[in-house]
């Protein structure tokens, strides 16, 4: 099965795909928000280097955030149109469970919070257990970093930190005694692309934003008023 | 023969159309959130972001099956689409979609300007049409008078200084407690009113080409503080009426300074019926063609994106595709 994974959902833009053929490669192409610009170029370069074309595609998966909205609206339009055209199947997978089986993936054991930059002074967290595989506690959820910090020191046990939310804030989450962190950015397409090639395809996909759109309309017009 | 996809997402319009290369309208549809923003008073980016998000590929195969298109395989030689002016979140949906439909069919695609679309319309009402053309472009974003001396071959006489003709509705509308958009709500209101019931001043006189619609509205609100009898109706009828007569006084002296053969309207203020009446009259006057396209051709659609993309591609060739969205791109740089 040939299947493209497309991330968007931090100010990086990465793009993987794994051939029948057993090739698997994985590309960050930007890490400056250039997502229009760079993710149809670096699909059609990562095609061409393995020697397919769009047509020989089987599956595309996406990222569907929590994130960078407009990151996320390119990524999952792109995924979702493509695979439109195509014919093809259609796979979503979180950025937060792509950190999760990232950190898993290079040895990462049991409990890690995993954050996202969520912008305007929040992240985007949700907790997993490492242990054979990755499994989730609880859902995503939109969180002020101190708070996150506050509750994991209070509690005590220990956990890992991973994700760009947590480098955004880094000195908050190295203050946790009970603490570790685990450097990672950009969540891991070559999980996306493992999990792609099992999970159930869907018909359609939204970017999971986290923030309702009227709280996000009262904010903005609020903001234009201003 | 060639025949284009356009896909139009600039503001809270999401639409989709086949165009073939005699600019015959093979399938046009179009969904707003407009339903969504009403309650702000204003379209808010955010909420028109992820409208289009959803609605968009929906949209893409109606317009393709409408068209008796196949989905995976559709007989079409190019994809179109607007890359600006407009709303950059809600403009990355439709360029990301366009960049993926033609990286997926193996065809190539093309970034369009939008206004220059809006100029596209009368075209496919009547692809023969007689050149050149002078064409009065307004919207809740533009007001501007372009003359035209053949497809794609546009010059900006004048724009407006401050705000958008439909801007202006907008916020007289607001100012007067009615719905939004303020356009077809003032419209309605006016149809019933007296237009010598307010003095209202008729700005930009002057011989040039420019239009200014701000001190227009400063003058409703005084007027209205002032004088707290007038009827609603007869407000709308008089601020409706001195919108209509400075446009189409700068109209008539675009058509005394140039000679055309024609005179268009152009954008969603054109729904307007004392603009619409206007400038009907005006071409009779100077016994010229007069292009009113239909409503639903002169508000934001994606025919006249795939008319102007048909043009574009002909021209300039294909957009690379690592194009980015020009949420400012003027018409004036448009070549
Ligand atoms: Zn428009």
């Amino acid at each position: 099965m040939n299947i493209l994974a497309i991330d968007t959902a931090t100010t990086a833009c990465a793009v993987g795909i794994a051939t029948d053929r057993g090739a698997t490669i994985v590309r960050v192409l930007d890490t400056d928000r250039h997502h229009t610009e760079s993710l149809a170029p670096g699909i059609l370069a990562l095609l061409e280097e393995c020697g397919l074309t769009p047509r020989d595609l089987h599956r595309v998966v996406v990222d569907r955030g929590p994130g960078l909205y407009t990151g996320l609206r390119v990524g999952v339009t792109t995924a979702t149109s493509l695979a439109q055209a195509l014919g093809c199947a259609l796979v979503s997978v979180t950025s937060l469970e792509l950190l999760a089986w990232g950190a898993h993936d290079d040895g990462v054991r049991a409990t890690v919070l995993c954050a996202v930059d969520g912008r305007r002074g929040e992240v985007f967290a949700q907790t997993f257990q490492l242990g054979e595989g990755v499994e989730a506690v609880g859902e995503p959820e939109v969180a002020r970093p101190r708070d996150v910090v506050i509750a994991w020191a209070t509690n005590g046990a220990p956990v890992t930190f991973t994700g760009d939310g947590v480098e955004r804030y880094l000195a908050d989450f190295v203050a946790v005694p009970n603490g570790a962190v685990f450097a990672q950015s950009v969540p891991s397409l070559h999980a996306a692309l493992t999990i792609a090639a099992t999970r159930e395809p869907v018909a359609a996909i939204s970017p999971l934003y986290l923030r309702d759109a009227d709280a996000v309309a009262n904010f903005s017009t609020r903001e234009r008023r201003s | 023969m060639s025949v284009v996809l356009g896909i139009e997402t600039s503001c809270d319009e999401t639409a989709a159309a086949v165009v073939d290369g005699n600019y015959r309208v093979r399938s046009s549809v179009i969904e707003s959130s407009i339903d969504q923003h009403r309650a702000f008073g204003g379209v808010v980016p955010e909420l028109a972001g992820r409208a289009h998000v959803t609605t968009l590929g929906p949209v893409v195969a109606r317009a393709l099956a409408n068209a008796g298109l196949d989905a995976h395989h559709p007989a079409i030689d190019a994809v179109a689409v607007t890359s600006g002016p407009g709303l950059i979140g809600s403009l990355l949906v439709g360029l990301s979609a366009a960049k993926a439909y033609a990286l997926g069919w193996g065809v190539p695609f093309v970034g369009v300007n939008h206004l220059e679309g809006h100029l596209f319309a009368p075209l496919l009402e009547q692809p023969d049409l007689a050149w050149p053309v002078l064409t009065l472009l307004v919207s809740g974003g533009h007001s501007m008078i372009v003359l035209q001396s053949g497809p794609g071959q546009h010059e900006v006489l004048g724009e407006t200084i401050d705000d958008a003709a439909g801007e202006a509705y907008d916020k007289v509308a607001r100012w007067l407690g009615l719905g939004y958009p303020g356009g077809p709500e003032i419209d309605r209101l006016a149809q019933r009113g007296d237009a010598t019931a307010l003095k209202l001043p008729v700005s930009m006189t002057g011989p040039d080409f420019d239009l200014s619609f701000s001190g227009l509205k400063t003058a409703v609100v005084r007027a209205t503080e002032k004088h707290h009898e007038v009827a609603l109706g007869d407000v709308a009828a008089s601020f409706q009426a001195a919108v209509a007569e400075q446009l189409l006084r700068k109209l008539r002296h675009a058509m005394e300074r140039y000679d055309v053969r024609g005179v268009a309207l152009a954008g969603g203020v054109a729904a307007n019926s004392a603009l619409r009446a206007g400038v009907r009259s005006l071409a009779d006057g100077f016994a010229v063609a007069c292009h009113l396209p239909t409503l639903e051709l002169c508000t934001d659609n994606a025919a006249m994106i795939a008319a102007a993309g048909l043009y574009r591609f002909g021209a300039d060739g294909p957009s690379p595709f690592n194009l980015s969205a020009s949420p400012n791109w003027q018409l004036v740089d448009v070549s």
